[in-house]
């Protein structure tokens, strides 16, 4: 019983010993919110869900009082956290609540606004600075200009009039225009995203600002501005890095303005560039192009071992995501023989197998023809015999020269 | 070869067609340049097209405008809604009813008596009939990309030469002065020595997701439309549309490349050769039966030093068309007879009687015409047009196989990469075959 006690005592402390390890690598984020003119109770957990996927976050929700509560018991201990995400729109914080914030910020602190954060603070003069541009809350020329782009040129725009407005949601192609910042490297430079609102005539101070990504607001789209408005922008402020997103209109579980890759993707990126002005993940798979919306509606990226357990049932008339995912597998092995030969492996064993479908023998037989070795050759002479089957068996057989 | 005119009245006619070129048809016997068929030069060509889909009716449209020099007589197709109206197109331009009809290239090839044949098909379809109609000794006016894959365009390129006939490819853009200045200036070291080429080609668009599978339209003979392709159920994509699917074409960038790359060739001498070496990588839609890469970006470099990147239009600084780039500066073209500088004095150069002046044309189609007639290279060869699109062919493979490729481009062969060399050809589906080299 003793060596039992013993065990578990070391066990609990490697644990802990190994936890802490581990935090040092994750950087602890507050998500501010509690009042909004969006559906903050919807939105706030999926921020959360989404930074926390990267293993890079671990993010808290602090809510603010209610509207026209006391804002003074919002207090929150800034220094704790590296990162802050602003999904709020609401009364003014206090005073003190202000000066730490800015603070925060001047001192180094990353920040991410979303989407409506935006909207907020109209008064607040180094908000205002932070977000770079703002919408609504009575917002004209008196805060700084309309930004955007106009047949490829940016445009400062002084002219007065109202900030903040959008058509109906849709969804829109959103455009690279810095492809080499670190949060935009290596993602496609024209993707569609999932249905939401295109926030435009934005206007502010503008100061420090580079704007990542427009999309253009299509007046025959349910109107628009005719504009390349920003959708995701980088501020300095002090020593502080802010990444802007003026995209993801929550609905109820997120919906898919906020299940969409793109907006997942770089919102994980921009917060990791606000804590340490480096981004270090991976490109996903599944990241969207000009050739569609990609949602994630669980909000997590597809597995290899759950694309393979989806493909055996594969019949034409349903998504390809999972091919897409198991080639994206073969794409990024490039060069890796060991690692070829066991994912072909995993390839032959669903084409032998009885329950896979015709469709999915099809799918792997057309890509085992180019990235199969020797191992594969025995299971596809077997299918030459397959009326149903001979042609792709062929095909494979006659690109392998067998 | 009807309706003989005189060979006077034949260049009278010719040159207010084509009023302001300077190359007018160039008359010489074309035995004397050892024509597999001798054609007299007062004689009209007789031409017929297979594929008269929206490019080959355009292309059929502008054979039609040479009237005086061109007898069209026969069109070919597999969708009976196309023939019809390429016959009544035909017809009405011919005055009469007597445009034949074909739905199998194979009875059209063996019974029209041609001197030449205009051929717009979808990609997978290159090699079988562009090698048929060489073979049967005609001279081809075809659509690029020539071909889907670098083995199909080898014996397109053999069968051609095999042949003794005369070649144009649809790469129209030689034929128009911009790019045919933007070449002659960077060809004649204008932006010094060419170091660097940037080739902007389409984005891709908005694919159709999945659509349900659906009974094939009966004007259209969907078996022969696939051809030589792997079976699939018809899904309501079949013309322009298969663009946009691998196993057809390599989407923007193959159907382009014939187009900007052919042009970037041009202007820097590299018409005969290819890349010896090849990385990049493209965006692949995450689903849908629309495959193709919407993005690409790769770099090839050349034996001689240059390097040549061909990207989709919005990666690029000047978007779309064909950028040299030297050691003195650079020059642009594009469509819409855009052609621009790094400093707008080079533009104004003279090129002198010494320098190199590239082949000019300023009909493409009358160009071919005159070429049937006159038995000399037309101005957009096969083997030039296989060199262009072997580098979107070879990009394709670096970027399926996220490897660098390394290229022989005297021997035609991807060195030390098995996997990728498998991917210099896609089998045929039985009973169709490519011929043999």
């Amino acid at each position: 019983m003793k060596k039992q006690y013993l065990l578990l005592i070391v066990a609990a402390g490697l644990l802990t010993f190994f936890s802490a390890c581990k935090n040092e690598t994750v950087y602890k984020t507050l998500i501010i919110t509690g009042q909004n003119n969006h559906n903050w109770k919807a939105s706030s957990p999926v921020l959360k869900q989404i930074l926390d996927e990267t293993g890079l976050f671990s993010a808290v929700i602090m809510n603010t009082p209610d509207k026209g509560g006391n804002m003074k018991t919002f207090d929150p201990d800034f220094s704790k956290y590296k990162l802050v995400v602003v999904d709020y729109n609401g009364d003014s914080w206090s005073e003190k609540t202000n000066t730490a914030f800015v603070e925060f910020v001047k001192n180094g602190g990353g920040v991410v606004f979303y989407h409506a954060a935006n909207n907020s603070f109209p008064a607040w003069k180094e908000y205002n600075e932070m977000t770079g541009l703002g919408g609504w809350g009575d917002r004209n020329q008196k805060d700084g200009p309309y930004v955007y782009y106009k047949n490829n040129k940016l445009v400062t725009d002084t002219s007065a009039g109202t900030g903040g407005s959008h058509g109906k949601r849709r969804e829109y192609l959103v455009s690279t225009r810095i492809i080499d910042h670190p949060i935009t490297r290596g993602l496609p430079v024209r993707w569609l995203h999932g249905t939401d609102e295109l926030y435009s005539q934005l206007r502010g101070p503008a100061k420090n600002m580079q704007i990542l990504a427009t999309a253009f607001a299509d007046s025959a789209a349910g109107g628009g501005t005719m504009r390349d408005e920003p959708m995701l922008m980088t501020i300095t402020f002090g020593k502080g890095r802010i990444f802007h997103t003026a995209m993801g209109h929550a609905d109820e579980g997120g919906g898919p303005a906020m299940q969409c890759v793109g907006f997942i993707t770089t919102l994980q990126r921009g917060a990791e560039w606000a804590v340490t002005g480096d981004v270090t993940q991976k490109v996903p798979w599944d990241f969207p192009s000009a050739a569609g919306v990609v949602l994630r509606p669980d909000f997590k990226e597809m597995t290899l071992e759950e694309a393979f357990a989806n493909i055996s049932s594969y019949d034409i008339t349903k998504s390809t995501k999972n091919l897409s995912c198991i080639q994206n597998k073969i794409h990024s092995l490039a060069g890796d023989e060991q690692g070829l030969l066991k994912l072909e492996k995993m390839m032959v064993k669903v084409l032998v197998a009885k329950e896979t479908t015709v469709d999915a023998k099809k799918l792997l037989l057309r890509e085992l023809s180019w990235m199969g070795s020797d191992y594969s050759v025995p299971a596809i002479k077997d299918l030459v015999s397959n009326a149903e089957l001979k042609d792709e068996a062929e095909f494979a057989l006659t690109r392998l020269k067998k | 070869m009807a309706n003989k005119s005189s060979r006077r009245d034949f260049v009278k006619r010719s040159a207010a067609l084509v009023a302001g070129a300077i190359v007018l048809p160039q008359i010489i016997p074309s035995t004397a340049l050892g024509m597999g068929r001798k054609i007299a030069p007062s004689d009209r060509i007789v031409i017929g097209s297979i594929g008269v889909g929206s490019q080959g009716m355009s292309n059929m449209r502008d054979f039609l405008k040479l009237k005086d020099a061109v007898q069209f007589v026969a069109v070919c197709d597999v969708d009976t809604h196309h023939l019809a109206k390429a016959k009544e197109t035909v017809d009405m331009a011919n005055n009469n009813k007597n445009c034949r009809t074909y739905s199998d290239y194979r009875e059209f090839l063996e019974k029209e008596k041609l001197d030449a044949v205009s051929i717009a098909l979808p990609d997978h379809w290159h090699g079988i009939i562009y090698s048929a109609a060489a073979n049967k000794k005609l001279n081809i006016y075809g659509e690029k990309p020539i071909c889907r894959t670098i083995k199909d365009g080898q014996t397109i390129v053999s069968a051609v030469k095999r042949n003794n006939i005369i070649w144009q490819t649809g790469s129209w853009q030689r034929s128009v002065a911009n790019f045919h200045r933007g070449a002659e200036l960077a060809i004649n070291g204008r932006v010094g020595k060419v170091k660097y080429i940037e080739v902007g080609l389409p984005d891709g668009s908005k694919g159709i997701g999945t659509p349900p599978v659906q009974q094939v339209p009966s004007e259209l003979n969907w078996e022969m439309w696939l051809g030589p392709a792997l079976k699939v159920p018809y899904r309501g994509v079949s013309h322009w549309d298969w663009r946009w699917i691998l196993d057809y074409s390599g989407g923007q960038l193959t159907d382009w490349a014939g187009h900007h790359i052919d042009i970037a060739n041009w202007g820097a001498g590299l018409e005969h050769t290819g890349p010896v070496e090849i990385s990049g990588a493209g965006v692949y839609p995450v689903e849908g039966i629309f495959n193709v890469p919407v993005e690409y970006d790769f770099l090839c470099k050349y034996g001689n030093g240059i390097e040549m990147r061909v990207a989709n239009a919005s990666r690029l600084p000047l978007g779309m068309g064909t950028t040299w780039h030297g050691d003195l500066g650079w020059v642009h073209v594009d469509r819409g007879d855009v052609i621009s500088a790094s400093d707008p004095k080079i533009l104004n150069e003279v090129i002198g009687e010494n320098e190199i002046h590239l082949y000019k044309s300023e009909n493409h189609w009358q160009n071919f015409i005159d070429c049937v007639r006159s038995g000399k290279p037309a101005i957009a060869p096969v083997e030039v047009a296989y060199r262009a699109i072997s580098v979107a062919l070879l990009g394709e493979i670096a970027m399926t196989t996220g490897q660098t490729i390394k290229w022989d481009p005297d021997k035609e062969e991807i060195i030390g990469n098995p996997r990728a060399s498998g991917l210099l050809s896609r089998p045929y589906r039985q009973p169709w075959t490519l011929p043999t080299i």
